[in-house]
């Protein structure tokens, strides 16, 4: 097993997962010493009867819940601050996070808000410049991750922010609220976690905390991504689906972005496509990237990929390879369950050839200079045409 | 603010009625059994006097409240935690997690891997109580059901089983 020189792992999140899960957010609540949530949701979460859902789990607890169900999917800071004025008037001491992306960007930067002075959100903005722990933070996902929901990241306007005070304190995970919304939805929420994980586990920062993280992210995607696509109504295999996104996210606030995230975020960010899509395009080549380029535990890959037989009956030089070969038949297996809805690669997902130079320079300008240009090119044009590298 | 509104959370009356009424049934019974069955009585011999537990869900209720006398004497002390002294709370996090232990369809040691069960108190003592009303829902209950609700289900004589509950039957019912 791989020991690493020195390292460190942070990760204060309590995951609460289940067929009832919901129904400890009161008792976790009281632990925090929060008496009253502000639930922070979007109109389609209401639609779908979620927020009844939450009501219902907060019956017999005798506590009063606010509701804000207006999150656009392009959120601003004048909701931020819309948010925090609702907070401070109704005296809420808790925010609860009921669905994903854009809800939890709003949520963590209002927590920050709430937690600070809204005037001096901006001066936060940036890697670790909160001096203190946040109010009381809640996330209760859906099937609808974007990979940063557990993170210690957020995002809103052009503003990013970085603290692990802003991962949440609490993550609830219920059968109840993980239903899918879409093929495309449910696919760029395990891909993203898939590739989070990956990239944990074989990435240079990977330590035996990431790996346990990782690990399990990996097994369960790849035992249950295939089983929800084509039964959807499979409770336990989207209650595995959002638990590998919450671990993945974990792990990924102790790492550097790989190089398939920054290109992922990179595409979606120009294209307008999920960036789990993206992130699942690039996977095995950004692994097959990873396996020339310094060859970092790619083929303990496999294990958490194919179990232990396979792994045991494969020559350690062939590991790597068989474990790249099994993304590919992953790729080749979401287009024909999904009946070609997701792409398998840069061209099915309608990205210009002559853009990928394009994405290389930008990149490689906005400031990942991890790798170099040519690294990121050969990726991408590999990623393009959907042609392997080992082949190439 | 017209996305934002505030939901005064309800109630659940009918559960909570079902499980006041098992708790205070199996809270008689707990003193029954320490008086009716040695095993039971041995479990709570192991308890310092004066010791009391609570077993109730979490936030309002209802509890049930036993307590070991200066005499040694296992007694049912009610269903109000306020102003009495507790050694060790048992609290279940929701009425649902109460539910799932009280309709049988989770084992009480189940219940306690799942984290469905808050404990506040030292482990041994836990341990003890746990164990004492595993042996009162052997008593209690029907072969059938209470196989779910313990781990192993024990083999005992005819008349330690049930003699043992009508005894105990007879002793919770009437308050003694």
């Amino acid at each position: 097993m791989y020991k690493p020189e020195s390292y460190e792992f942070f990760c204060p999140i309590k995951f609460s997962s289940g067929s009832r899960a919901l129904e400890n957010i009161p008792f976790e609540l009281e632990a925090l010493s929060a008496r009253k949530p502000l639930i922070i949701t979007d109109k389609n979460v209401t639609r779908r009867g979620l927020v009844r859902k939450m009501i219902t789990a907060f019956k017999d607890s005798g506590v009063t819940i606010g509701i804000f169900d207006g999150i656009p999917d392009v959120p601003d800071m004048q909701l931020v601050t819309e948010l925090s004025n609702i907070y401070r008037n109704g005296e809420h001491d808790a925010i609860i996070a009921l669905g994903c992306g854009s809800i939890v960007d709003v949520a963590k930067v209002v927590n920050i808000a709430v937690s600070y002075n809204v005037k001096i959100l901006r001066d936060l903005a940036g890697d670790n410049l909160m001096a203190h722990p946040l109010g009381p933070f809640v996330l209760v996902p859906t099937l609808t991750g974007t990979g940063y929901e557990t993170s210690k990241f957020t995002f809103i306007e052009d503003l990013t922010f970085s603290s692990y005070f802003l991962m949440p304190d609490l993550v609830v995970i219920d059968s109840r609220t993980v239903r899918s919304e879409s093929l495309q939805t449910t696919v760029a929420t395990a891909m993203v976690a898939l590739a989070h994980a990956a990239e944990a586990y074989t990435g240079p920062g990977k330590n035996p905390i990431t790996d346990a993280y990782a690990y399990a992210a990996i097994q369960y995607v790849k035992d249950n991504l295939i089983t929800v696509l084509t039964k959807p109504r499979n409770k336990e295999g989207r209650l595995a689906l959002v638990n590998a996104a919450g671990m993945a996210g974990c792990a990924f606030s102790n790492m550097k972005p790989g190089l398939i995230h920054i290109l992922g975020e990179a595409i979606s960010a120009m294209f307008h496509i999920a960036s789990g899509i993206c992130m699942g395009i690039l996977l095995p080549y950004g692994l097959e990237y990873t396996i020339q380029k310094n060859g970092y535990h790619t083929y303990d890959l496999l294990l958490p990929l194919s179990g232990f037989d396979e792994y045991a009956g494969t020559a350690e030089n062939l590991k790597a390879e068989k474990a790249v070969n099994i993304m590919y038949e992953m790729q080749q297996d979401l287009y024909k369950v999904t009946g070609k809805k997701i792409p398998r690669t840069l061209e099915e997902a309608n990205v210009p050839k002559y853009m990928v130079n394009d994405i290389a320079e930008k990149v490689f300008k906005d400031g990942a200079r991890e790798f170099g240009i040519d690294d990121y090119r050969m990726v991408l044009e590999h990623a393009w045409e959907g042609k392997p590298m080992a082949h190439s | 603010m017209g996305d934002y509104r505030e939901v005064q959370a309800g109630s659940k009356p009918f559960k909570r009625a079902y499980i006041a009424v098992m708790l205070w049934f199996v809270g008689r019974a707990i003193q029954a059994a320490a008086r009716v069955d040695k095993a039971v009585r041995e479990e709570f011999e192991k308890l310092p006097e004066g010791f009391t537990f609570s077993l109730g869900v979490q936030p309002h209720g209802p509890y049930m409240i036993v307590g070991k006398n200066q005499k040694g004497r296992v007694k049912y002390l009610g269903w109000k935690p306020e102003s009495k002294v507790v050694d060790l709370r048992m609290a279940i996090k929701n009425i649902e997690a109460a539910l799932l232990l009280f309709t049988f369809q989770e084992s009480t040691a189940i219940s306690i891997c799942r984290d469905r069960i808050d404990f506040d108190g030292d482990l041994p003592p836990a341990l003890t109580v746990i164990r004492a009303i595993g042996i009162v829902e052997v008593y209690l209950l029907p072969k059938l059901i209470s196989k779910l609700a313990i781990k192993r289900y024990p083999v005992w004589s005819f008349g330690r089983k049930y003699l043992g509950r009508i005894r105990i039957y007879f002793h919770s019912i009437l308050g003694y």
